[in-house]
């Protein structure tokens, strides 16, 4: 005779079981289908010549004329941006990690979701030939991009390769630094992202990492927006809860080292003009300080 | 990809270290290749350098299938015949 637990037997009894089967699949179905619109996204940024900055769906200020200006905009020097590819520089980041990551010759970092792979270059001027960069990005359009721009700026210390960073194709204990630069937020499982780069980095490993988050909740119509997801918003966590996942997963002293808070419009031209007018009219604080980039820097312990 | 790369390469699945490399193409980098988890029988693409790390899901038979046309003399029997997510006799 088969015998239930009583969770089991609730649910089998009352059907309950198909129910939350049939939850799961359509929580895993808007997983995957934030996945593919994330994916198409920014295929067609990395396909189009002109930059991201002429497009509201991406992570990027309207306001800025060129990648380079936003760039500037969001900590790099111009320095730094001309010693790599100019290709390389979408202005899709919201943070310069590499300026604040104290790399030394010989290390190895590992870059989740590399895009066309400007902070990997930025990091392989840092570790020199004796290092290596890896980056990892799940748009095949985006590694081509890199790639090219790898063979432009004769960078050998640079490896690519299309991976989803829920899923690092990395060994255990391998990286001594961990980056990202305005992505994680675009994952719908942060948690098991942060997971992975706990694993892939050696005992005594850095994360940092820049990212958008909520300073409060989004206004309904722009959370429900494919568009926002894009432009980073509607897919970021609240700033607590996303310091609560990196601890979570194991690091040990998490800080903010950096923040700017900037109003919604910023990140999303279009939609802000629709969600937060909407918003206004319900009587709910305005666009002001929805939103922040942070740079978070976390350590590995040394011993688990 | 440089064959150094294999140093680090874990299978994205199960997370198994040291992956089997079967190069197809060589010129300064590995061209075309195959990166193969002896654990799972996963089987992982190098195609124009890259190697095509990614989750059966993000996967595609039409993709896939092409290449094991492609290379059928050169790769394994057990993956042609088992490989996963995708092999020439499902």
């Amino acid at each position: 005779m088969k015998t239930y637990s009583i969770k089991e037997w609730q649910f089998s009894a009352y059907g309950f079981g198909n129910l939350m089967e049939t939850s799961n699949r359509v929580d895993k179905m808007k997983k995957e289908g934030i996945r593919e619109i994330v994916r198409k996204r920014y295929a067609e940024i990395a396909k189009d010549k002109s930059s991201c900055c002429d497009s509201s769906s991406s992570c990027c200020q309207s306001t800025c004329d060129t990648s380079a200006d936003y760039s500037t905009s969001v900590g790099y020097n111009e320095e730094e941006l001309k010693a790599v590819p100019e290709d390389a520089n979408l202005g899709l980041g919201c943070g310069n990690p590499i300026a604040l990551s104290s790399l030394k010759g010989g290390e190895t970092v590992l870059d989740l979701g590399s895009g066309p792979g400007l902070d990997c270059f930025l990091a392989a001027n840092k570790v020199g030939q004796r290092g290596k960069v890896i980056g990892v990005d799940m748009t095949p359009e985006m590694i081509d991009r890199a790639r090219r721009n790898a063979v432009k700026g004769n960078y050998k210390n640079v490896e690519f390769r299309l991976g989803e960073i829920e899923n690092l194709p990395v060994a255990d204990c391998t990286a001594d630094i961990v980056i990202s630069n305005c992505v994680i937020n675009l994952s719908p499982d942060k948690e098991r992202v942060f997971q992975e780069a706990f694993r892939a980095l050696k005992p005594c490993g850095r994360l940092l990492v820049s990212d958008i988050v909520l300073l409060r909740e989004l206004p309904k119509s722009v959370k429900n927006d494919a568009q926002a997801y894009v432009a980073c918003v509607a897919g970021a966590e609240k700033k607590d809860k996303y310091l609560e996942i990196i601890k979570n997963a194991g690091f040990q002293d998490v800080k903010v080292i950096k923040e700017t808070q900037f109003p919604i419009g910023d990140v999303c031209g279009d939609i802000d003009s629709q969600g937060a007018q909407r918003t206004s009219k319900k009587g709910v604080q305005k666009e002001k300080n929805y939103v922040a980039s942070i740079i978070v820097s976390a350590v590995k312990p040394k011993n688990l | 990809m440089k064959k150094k790369l294999m140093d680090i390469l874990a299978c994205p699945i199960d997370k198994f270290y040291p992956l089997e490399l079967y190069v197809f193409e060589e010129k300064e980098e590995i061209v075309e290749g195959m990166i193969v988890c002896p654990k799972c029988s996963r089987w992982y693409p190098i195609r124009e350098e890259i190697p095509e790390m990614l989750p059966d899901e993000l996967r595609e038979e039409k993709d896939e299938k092409p290449f094991l046309q492609k290379w059928k003399e050169k790769i394994p029997i057990k993956i042609l015949n088992e490989g996963k997510p995708f092999n020439l006799k499902g």
